[in-house]
């Protein structure tokens, strides 16, 4: 078994079902997805239809009550896209665990743009479609809207919020600036939202005082901030207190990788979470505010039934705010937050298993490799590195697979300048081999890839070309 | 004379009730009540419900689609056509054509299916005749009831000695909702009402989606009824039920049975078109009404 | 899997769609005896002769020419006879309220127009854009001191109709009952009663 640290038996043993459930639990996710597909479609359904439930068609009998009616749908259909955006980003176990953190988020990203331009095109067409009913030109119908309904100056805000945060979140622009930078302004979307609310109950006639238009929109608006509340601001408290996590020492494993030990409390509650991640936050000045999102590199180890223990992060200098984390002090408190995503045993839909890890992208895999079941012979383990050094953690791995009965390759090599597409080294792919050559039952296994952006894609792709479904693929992305 | 009264509050009825007596029978697939006050004489209401009886039975021979050997069967198979029909055929078709002019088609003497269908007008008019004929009997007070549609004439309480000659007939609308409870009252005649001097309606006629429709049809393809009226029949009918009271029987049943054919835009109509009010109880049961059946 | 989802959230939202468009559809009727009042009050405007008071309104410009285009449809729509009511009383009114102030709401008072039912000024209540109150502020009529502005009819409450209940009555009406029907009716039992 392993050499540092001893596993503790997961909490529940749900996860240790063994071969032969996966199947079924992955319909059942499956078909949650499919439920929350038509739940989001449902609601941006349901927004227009508030409008129609109001009469609202009777407005194109005009060109400028056409117009207007346009603006007032599309404003609706984007405060709904904004709402689910931020739900999607409320870390709501629910979604979380049928669809997973990074694809949640990715969803989250996808709307921003049809969201913003859904939210413009609102502000454009009510201009235009009042100043037309006025005989104003829309610059002016914008003026005196500003100018003289209560409100609506709080709505402009809103708007030049919410170009704002869109803008900013695009990816080109968040590559030019620090993480830091990105996340305070996404922080702006919460005052985008606020600032957007009152004109929306106050001059929308939709959902004046006594309609049932205007319960429906208070529940939806409700229960979305109530959501984010609960799940990104209470539960973490809660977590942070409960487990009382404080830095017991910090251990250099390869040049810019440490491993960070901490102590704790009920650590058997985060016992199981495999490749799950967690959002720490190292109370120390300088660092408090800035949160990183890394996996368990280990099971925790539980001294006692009281689930007092140790559990374990392995962390690689990628940012400035990881570099920092290799001078944290013993004795620092820790804040917690997670698990989160489903890079664990939870979106196993097969008996067969391949993990393919790069970098530090490999710690994750050796949580999951500890946790996840599956029968000898079942499991193989890639590891990707440029040296022997990066493969972090490689020797605990071998000794699991070695235990576990797994078969795990080490495949070390610079990152090949002639094949871009490749996520081998030179001389793997000079050799014509790609990935079913090493994983042989890979069309009927879960595939897990953790690592860099850009080689995972090439991985995935490779997967793909060997007869993958996208249903069996998992990967987290581990840019930051 | 039965109270109905109200279980919620129990109100007491009016000191002195006019004293009334009715005689009932059976025509049209319904029933007919002739109601006089009491002060009238037994044998005088006898010989006035023989005659109504008689006009009745008169008409259905001729009208009745459910009698195989009536005028009305004859011209719905075909067998002889419209100019070769009875003089009150005749007549009455005309004046339905009339009405489906004036009602933007949302009142039709004729089914979807082509057949000549004259039921829907001549219960109306069997009630006017009916009442003429009261008239020139000489009755001056009477309550005419024809499966739910009234015409009335003069006071219930004439003759009998305290209480006023003025005072009008109370007409209690049932609830299409429990057939068993009234929804609203509505005044008919009174004083002086005979004359017709004072303007006030002596009928009421009530059409239902529910009971009997089968005379009613949307008028979603009606000549001038539009988009609109047709969205306002599509799927269900807009009403349940819908009461016309006005001066004569024959404009309150047609307008009634126009009504719930044609929706709200030929309520709308109706009641800028006539001088008549309206109680329209609609599919879900709420109520619409013009000022005259507000308290 | 996905094929499952798409064709799902589809019926779905058709069906919500669909949902929200009929009671839509209900609510138009509805408002179209609603907003009667005014559309009423323009049609006499019309017959009376007291178009006077339309060509008033197209003088005051801007609002009045959005006003009275709207209006010349002849469609009879509810909205856009409330919006040609809103054009006579603001340019009655010579208010020089822009739109933006009347989205916002309050009220405006309509001059008096000759109607069938005698001399009407209109008031209406604009809340957020919207008329939400059409109101006869003067009635006069000629035998009758006062009287209401339409007789169009009124969504009103069970409580407010002429109480029925606890009055006698001496005949009941009601969509026709068969003779099967009729013995279990109200009529019945009044009719028994005075046999």
């Amino acid at each position: 078994m392993n050499t540092q640290l001893l596993p503790a038996l997961p909490a529940g043993s749900r996860d240790r079902k063994g071969p032969g459930s996966f199947r079924a639990r992955h319909r059942r996710r499956l078909f949650r997805t499919d439920l929350l597909t038509t739940a989001a479609w449902a609601s941006i359904a349901a927004a227009v239809a508030l409008w129609l439930a109001d009469g609202g068609t009777s407005e194109f009998s005009t060109l400028a009550g056409a117009v207007t009616a346009l603006g007032i749908v599309t404003g609706l259909a984007g405060m709904d896209l904004v709402l689910l955006m931020l739900l999607l980003a409320a870390r709501i176990p629910l979604i979380d665990q049928t669809v997973g953190h990074d694809r949640a988020l990715e969803f989250h990203r996808k709307l921003g743009k049809p969201s913003l331009y859904l939210l413009l095109a609102h502000g454009l067409l009510i201009a235009i479609g009042y100043g037309m009913a006025e005989g104003l030109d829309p610059v002016s119908e914008a003026v005196s809207l500003w100018v003289l309904v209560p409100d609506m100056w709080l709505a402009f805000i809103s708007m030049a919020l919410f170009i704002a945060v869109v803008v900013t979140s695009l990816v080109a622009v968040r590559r030019r600036f620090p993480y830091e930078f990105w996340y305070a302004v996404h922080l702006l979307t919460y005052a985008a939202v606020a600032t957007s609310l009152p004109h929306q109950f106050s001059v929308g006639g939709l959902f004046a005082e006594g309609t049932w238009q205007r319960w429906y929109w208070l529940a939806v608006c409700i229960a979305t901030g109530a959501a984010l509340l609960h799940y990104r601001v209470l539960e973490p408290v809660i977590a942070t207190f409960r487990h009382q996590l404080t830095v017991s020492r910090v251990v250099q494993v390869a040049p810019g990788v440490v491993s960070i030990e901490m102590h704790g409390l009920r650590l058997n509650e985060l016992a199981g979470a495999g490749g799950r991640f967690f959002i720490w936050r190292f109370l120390a000045p300088g660092l408090w505010w800035h949160p990183h999102p890394f996996s368990l590199s280990a099971e925790p180890l539980q001294f006692d039934a009281s689930g007092r223990g140790l559990l374990r992060i392995t962390v690689r200098n990628l940012g400035r705010g990881s570099a920092q984390l290799a001078g944290v002090k013993p004795g620092t408190k820790v804040a917690v937050e997670g698990p989160y995503g489903i890079f664990s045993t939870a979106a196993r839909s097969r008996d067969r298993v391949v993990m393919i890890g790069a970098g530090i992208g490999i710690t994750p895999l050796r949580a999951l490799l500890e946790s996840t079941p599956f029968a000898p012979g079942q499991a193989t383990v890639i590891l990707r590195g440029r040296s022997e050094q990066e493969l972090y953690l490689g020797d605990e791995i071998l000794e699991l697979a070695r235990n576990r009965g797994a078969t795990v390759f080490h495949l070390t090599g610079p990152r090949s300048a002639r094949h871009t597409g490749s996520w081998l080294p030179d001389s793997a792919t000079d050799a014509g081999h790609r990935l079913a050559d090493y994983a042989p039952g890979i069309a009927d296994a879960d595939v897990y890839v953790c690592g860099p952006g850009a080689w995972a894609r090439n991985v995935l792709e490779d997967a793909r070309a060997a007869g993958v479904r996208e249903d069996q693929l998992h990967y987290e992305r581990f840019d930051w | 004379m039965q109270r109905i009264s109200d279980p919620r509050t129990g109100a007491e009825a009016p000191p002195q009730p006019p004293s009334l007596r009715a005689r009932t029978f059976s025509c049209m697939g319904t029933v007919v009540s002739l109601t006089l006050p009491s002060a009238s004489g037994a044998d005088e209401l006898v010989a006035a419900t023989a005659v109504v009886e008689r006009l009745f039975a008169g008409l259905d021979e001729t009208f009745s689609l459910y009698r195989a050997d009536s005028e009305a069967s004859r011209l719905a198979r075909a067998e002889i056509k419209l100019p070769d029909a009875s003089g009150e055929m005749r007549r009455l078709y005309a004046d339905a054509v009339g009405w489906r002019l004036l009602t933007e088609g949302a009142f039709t003497p004729e089914r979807p299916d082509g057949v000549l269908d004259l039921s829907g007008i001549v219960k109306g008019y069997a009630i006017q005749e009916a009442g003429t004929s009261l008239l020139a009997l000489g009755l001056r007070d009477w309550c005419l009831n024809a499966g739910g549609d009234v015409l009335v004439s003069g006071s219930p309480g004439a003759g009998s000695p305290g209480s006023g000659s003025d005072e009008p007939w109370r007409a209690g609308i049932v609830d299409p909702q429990d057939r068993r409870t009234l929804i609203a009252g509505y005044p008919l005649g009174g004083a002086n009402s005979a004359n017709g001097a004072n303007g006030a309606n002596l009928a009421l006629a009530t059409s239902g989606s529910a009971e009997r429709g089968d005379h009613i049809w949307a008028a979603g393809a009606g000549a001038g009824a539009g988009a609109r009226a047709a969205s306002g029949v599509r799927g269900a009918p807009a009403f349940r039920q819908v009461s016309v009271a006005a001066a004569d029987i024959v404009t309150a049943d047609v307008l009634a049975t126009a009504i719930v054919a044609g929706g709200m835009p030929m309520l709308d109509r109706a009641t800028d078109g006539w001088n008549i009010e309206v109680l329209a109880v609609q599919a879900g049961g709420e109520l619409l009404a013009t000022p005259g059946f507000r308290r | 899997m996905r094929i499952r989802a798409a064709v799902s959230a589809a019926l779905a939202s058709a069906g919500i769609l669909l949902a929200g468009w009929q009671s839509g559809i209900h609510l138009e009727d509805t408002r179209s005896a609603a907003a009667s009042t005014s559309a009423g009050t323009n049609g006499a405007t019309g017959t009376t002769g007291a178009t006077g008071t339309t060509g008033a309104t197209g003088s005051t410009g801007a609002t009045g020419s959005s006003s009275s285009g709207s209006g010349s449809t002849d469609t009879g729509a509810s909205d856009k006879g409330s919006s040609a009511a809103a054009g006579t009383d603001s340019g009655a009114a010579a208010e020089p309220t822009t739109g933006a102030a009347a989205k916002a709401g309050g009220t405006y008072a309509g001059s008096v127009v000759q109607t069938r039912f005698g001399a009407v000024q209109v008031q209406i209540t604009v809340k957020a854009g919207a008329i939400t109150d059409v109101e006869a502020l003067q009635l006069t009529d000629d035998d009758r001191k006062s009287i209401q502005i339409s007789n169009r009819a009124a969504p009103l409450l069970r409580s407010e109709v002429l109480a029925a209940q606890s009055a006698d009555v001496q005949t009941i009406g009601g969509a026709t009952v068969t003779s099967v029907a009729y013995l279990n009716s109200l009529q019945a039992a009044l009719d028994a009663a005075n046999l």
